[in-house]
């Protein structure tokens, strides 16, 4: 039995009931037996296999990030600002994402603990139950703008809501119902690659490429000058690639497929394919519905279902119907990921087996909260008369305000050599890492001012 | 000699050899009720905690203000 970096930290005397077997441990066994045998071959294919068998959380994360409120930022962002400024600074903050998720798979790696457990084992209970709390409003709030994707873009076929909703609650049972990781994984890797809808969506919008090219090179300045709404689609645009629960998810995820330190090379590779796809579906999404912006359309309350009802007459009805699905897609998916990640955080928290190996018996409270968190959320999106298009609007801003904090503890845990061995951050990570935490920062203390003083940015000269 | 939990009676000796061959010990479900030992905080990592902390509570009553005015 080998040991990881943590072993200098946890007791050595490993007692019998230490290692008492349970099913997840079997499960997860005999998953690591495939690694082994593809790792112990030579040539290409063993190599393919091998990164085939050890991709997923890092393409789970990315593509469960592209979600519905993530997907309408897109839209609203190429609709009201076109492609200029935003294709390369979305293609930026997935940069940004891949040196944050990296950290995760990499102490998933090295520590096989999930992210809460972690906080609250180093740093206590009280800095535990802030970040906790951080946690579970950012994601309760998220999960109930995925139910109002799925029910907006059901709604573009006709589905009365109560039907999307029980539709999207029967999705996420049947995502979960074998009780074997391997399978949850490779069934949801299957349905979100259906992100990448957004692309012939793009095509038929078709764009100009000579100009995504320019813009791509040139990165033009932010149209109309720095203002209150540029600056909020600016931040819903990062909080679609940076947020808390991926944080949460990716290193849980990495601990329950049970990756290793020798696993971290093909990690890599795993989050910088997700991003890369992800950032392909997002560009995809600007600039599908950059035409609505060419031809001077109003785009400002547009939802998930009047998006593709007005991209309608610019791309037809299949394209619009592509849309719509796409945005379903994404909040599916990602009502998934969102609900097993606050699952995964409160069983590590609460000490309580947390794992999607787990039989129903031993997992009743992994399940009960994953199922509850759904469906809780599902039932607001019901109510009548609710604010929801609020919820939507602001969610990704508070990711991203919410994301400094939980960016501090990342990088303290990535640096801490107890628990991590020689597997700390190196130097040109921990910059990355700083810039990337000065810079959330200092847009959410923008966006404070922007709230606080309003015609603060007419006096800097923007709008 | 590992034991079987009483609710793993399934788990047949063969699968304990699969696990304690193919898993790091750290990998264990029963080795994750071990507690990690708690870090000590130094001053500058608390300053920032209780920083960010602050810029978060009061960037949430900020966001809270701005639903507040947008729903009136």
């Amino acid at each position: 039995m080998g040991i990881g970096p943590l072993s200098r930290v946890t007791p050595q005397v490993v007692t019998q009931e230490d290692v008492v077997i349970t099913h997840e441990d079997v499960d997860r066994a005999h998953d690591r037996v495939r690694v082994s045998a593809a790792r112990a071959q030579r040539g290409v294919f063993s190599r393919f296999r091998l990164l085939w068998l050890l991709v997923g959380p890092g393409i789970l994360v990315m593509l469960g990030e592209n979600d519905g409120p993530s997907m309408l930022s897109y839209a609203a962002t190429g609709a009201r600002f076109g492609i200029g400024f935003f294709i390369p600074f979305v293609v930026l903050t997935f940069c940004m994402a891949v040196v944050v998720q990296e950290m995760t798979m990499r102490l998933g790696s090295a520590t096989h603990r999930g992210h809460a457990e972690l906080i609250f084992d180093r740093f206590g209970p009280f800095w535990g139950w802030f970040s906790m709390i951080d946690l579970g409003i950012g994601n309760f709030l998220t999960l109930i703008t995925e139910f109002i994707a799925v029910r907006a873009g059901l709604g573009f076929f006709g589905v009365p809501p109560w039907a999307a909703i029980v539709g999207a609650l029967a999705f996420l049972c049947l995502a979960v119902i074998t009780h074997r990781y391997w399978t949850w994984e490779r069934t949801l890797l299957a349905i979100a690659i259906f992100n990448l809808v957004f692309i012939p969506v793009a095509l038929l919008a078709h764009p100009n490429w000579h100009s995504v090219g320019r813009a791509l090179i040139t990165w033009k300045p932010l149209p109309g000058g720095l203002s209150k709404d540029t600056l909020i689609i600016v931040l819903a645009d990062i909080g679609a690639t940076v947020t808390p629960w991926m944080l949460f998810f990716q290193q849980s995820a990495t601990v329950d497929k049970g990756l290793t330190k020798k696993d971290i090379g093909l990690g890599r590779i795993d989050t910088v394919v997700g991003a890369a796809l992800a950032a392909t579906a997002a560009v995809a999404t600007i600039l599908a519905t950059a035409p609505l912006f060419a031809h001077h359309m109003t785009a400002e309350n547009f939802q998930a279902a009047e998006f593709a009802q007005a991209l309608q007459p610019l791309i037809g009805r299949f394209g619009a119907a592509l849309f719509a699905l796409g945005i379903v897609e994404a909040g599916m998916v990602a009502s998934v990921t969102i609900s097993i990640s606050s699952a995964y955080a409160f069983g590590e928290v609460a000490r309580r087996p947390h794992s999607l190996n787990l039989p129903m018996a031993e997992g009743r409270t992994f399940y009960s909260v994953l199922f509850l968190c759904a469906a809780t959320a599902g039932a607001i999106v019901l109510i009548p008369g609710l604010p929801l298009v609020y919820v939507v609007l602001l969610v990704n801003v508070v990711a991203v305000l919410a994301m400094p904090p939980a960016l501090v503890f990342l990088f303290m845990l990535a640096n801490d050599r107890e628990v991590m061995g020689d597997l700390v951050s190196p130097m040109w990570a921990n910059i990355l890492t700083t810039g990337v935490v000065v810079f959330l920062t200092l847009a959410g203390v923008l966006f404070g001012i922007s709230v606080i003083a309003p015609n603060i940015f007419a006096f800097l000269g923007g709008k | 000699m590992p034991s079987k939990d009483k609710g793993h009676s399934s788990i047949t000796s063969s699968d304990q050899e699969l696990v304690l061959s193919s898993l790091e010990r750290d990998q264990l479900a029963g080795v994750k009720k071990h507690l990690i030992p708690r870090r000590h905080l130094r001053g500058l990592e608390k300053f920032v905690l209780w920083s960010l902390r602050i810029y978060l509570l009061f960037m949430m009553l900020v966001v809270v203000y701005q639903v507040w005015i947008g729903t009136h």
